[in-house]
């Protein structure tokens, strides 16, 4: 994959024809397909997203050695986790349900035992993976999204909460490894099935979404937790 | 070629005195802690490390059985000590970090783990199973545990773990789900003898 970094002149257009991957976080942005030869500067002057932010995310998405450390620490909560809610809707709104007909239309197509384990395998991961999506929405985010509105607000220090950053990256688990497990299964060891272009098919959706999920995994890992830790010391300190 | 590190620790102070001086060395794209011994084995299975650097105290009593089983799966073990300490067994491990070491001295005793212990590489590892390892495979599927598994085969806890941990690399599989759907297809489990249909 060629690794050019995305700048702010660059055309939206010329980001697609470089590297398609790019057209999925458009969405997350509010971007929408149409831009005609707008630059990344335009578009984020026209929808207020945040002009690094955004170079930020697209680069680290489609390069995953591009982790500039530096320009990490100071990144604003609130766009991630916007950033991040984004994702995940598109995980469970567009990718999952795909993801699902592709495999309900591979169980119709292929006669073999396994075909069944399999799928009950892929439903077993997906609710897995929509419990890790719900734990983050409904409780680590809006804790985060609270005391980051708390830090903007106000000068007194914060009363009592329950929880802390420490308790979402203790609980924060790899929710990509059974999807390798089950693209291994896929390459290797399912025999062929006369299945022609359908199991491709699943395969390159089981590539791009363990793609994307390691690329979300890293940016909670190593950029969201270690803002919101240094958030929460900010507020301690506050007398 | 990525390496992991898995730390055993119970002092958090050691626990991150090492990691800060080992994250600094960049030698690894992951290094994991564990603070009791109990979760040890499941963590090894889980991560396949390259390199563990442990606290002997934490898996005392079993472990001299127990490292040269793990050593065997070729990962390199530090022992990190800073109570007395056996010098037999000591002698065990391939290496012992003190916690007096400098850190060069620390990262000449890493990097000797990390470079001279080359895991089998994926691409050469036939993912052809052994007769034990299918029969693990088997009794897995049908939803024992490790313990179970022992039991029924007579042989050890860990050496049940060590062939979990060599039938994961094999295969490139690491879930358990993922071995039954590879067990049916290879017909070493029925979809009959699976428990209750269930696969965690």
């Amino acid at each position: 994959m060629a690794e050019i970094i995305i700048t702010g002149e660059m055309k939206l257009s010329d980001i697609v024809e470089s590297d398609k991957r790019a057209l999925v976080l458009f969405p997350r942005f509010g971007i929408e397909l149409g831009f005609g030869d707008k630059t990344v500067a335009d578009i984020c002057t026209r929808r207020e997203i945040d002009l690094q932010f955004f170079l930020l995310m697209v680069n680290t998405f489609l390069n995953p050695d591009y982790f500039p450390d530096n320009q990490l620490r100071g990144v604003d909560v609130d766009m991630l986790i916007g950033y991040l809610v984004e994702s995940h809707n598109y995980y469970l709104e567009e990718k999952i349900p795909y993801l699902q007909s592709l495999i309900s239309g591979f169980k119709n197509k292929v006669d073999h035992p396994a075909v069944v384990q399999l799928e009950k395998f892929f439903d077993q991961y997906i609710e897995e993976v929509t419990d890790h999506l719900a734990y983050e929405d409904e409780t680590a985010f809006p804790y985060m999204a609270m005391i980051s509105a708390y830090q903007k607000k106000t000068d007194s220090p914060l009363g009592q909460v329950d929880y802390s950053v420490n308790i979402f990256e203790d609980r924060h688990d790899n929710i990509q490894e059974k999807l390798s497990d089950l693209k291994n299964l896929l390459i290797k060891y399912f025999p062929p099935a006369n299945d022609r272009y359908i199991r491709i098919r699943m395969l390159n959706e089981l590539i791009d979404f363990e793609e994307d999920l390691i690329n979300h995994a890293r940016i909670e890992d190593k950029v969201l937790i270690p803002v919101v830790k240094q958030l929460e010391k900010q507020l301690r300190l506050k007398k | 070629m990525s390496k992991t590190l898995l730390i055993a620790e119970h002092s958090e102070v050691v626990r991150n005195g090492l990691v800060h001086i080992i994250g600094s060395f960049g030698l690894f794209d992951d290094i994991h802690e564990i603070t009791t011994g109990s979760a040890i084995e499941s963590s090894l299975i889980k991560l396949d490390p390259d390199v563990l650097i442990i606290n002997p105290l934490l898996i005392q009593p079993r472990f001299p059985k127990w490292v040269k089983e793990f050593k065997s799966g070729g990962i390199g073990i530090a022992a990190v000590v800073y109570t007395l300490f056996d010098d037999e067994l000591k002698e065990l491990f391939d290496e012992v970090i003190q916690i007096g070491d400098t850190r060069l001295k620390i990262r000449n005793k890493i990097e000797r783990l990390a470079c001279h212990k080359p895991k089998p590489g994926k691409e050469e590892v036939e993912s052809i199973l052994s007769k034990r390892e299918k029969d693990v495979v088997r009794l897995l599927a049908k939803g024992m545990t490790n313990k179970e598994i022992s039991e029924h085969l007579f042989i050890s806890t860990h050496t049940v773990i060590t062939h979990r941990k060599n039938i994961s690399r094999k295969l490139n599989i690491k879930s358990v789900a993922g071995l039954i759907v590879y067990a049916i297809i290879n017909e070493i489990v029925s979809v009959d003898e699976l428990h209750g249909g269930e696969a965690i």
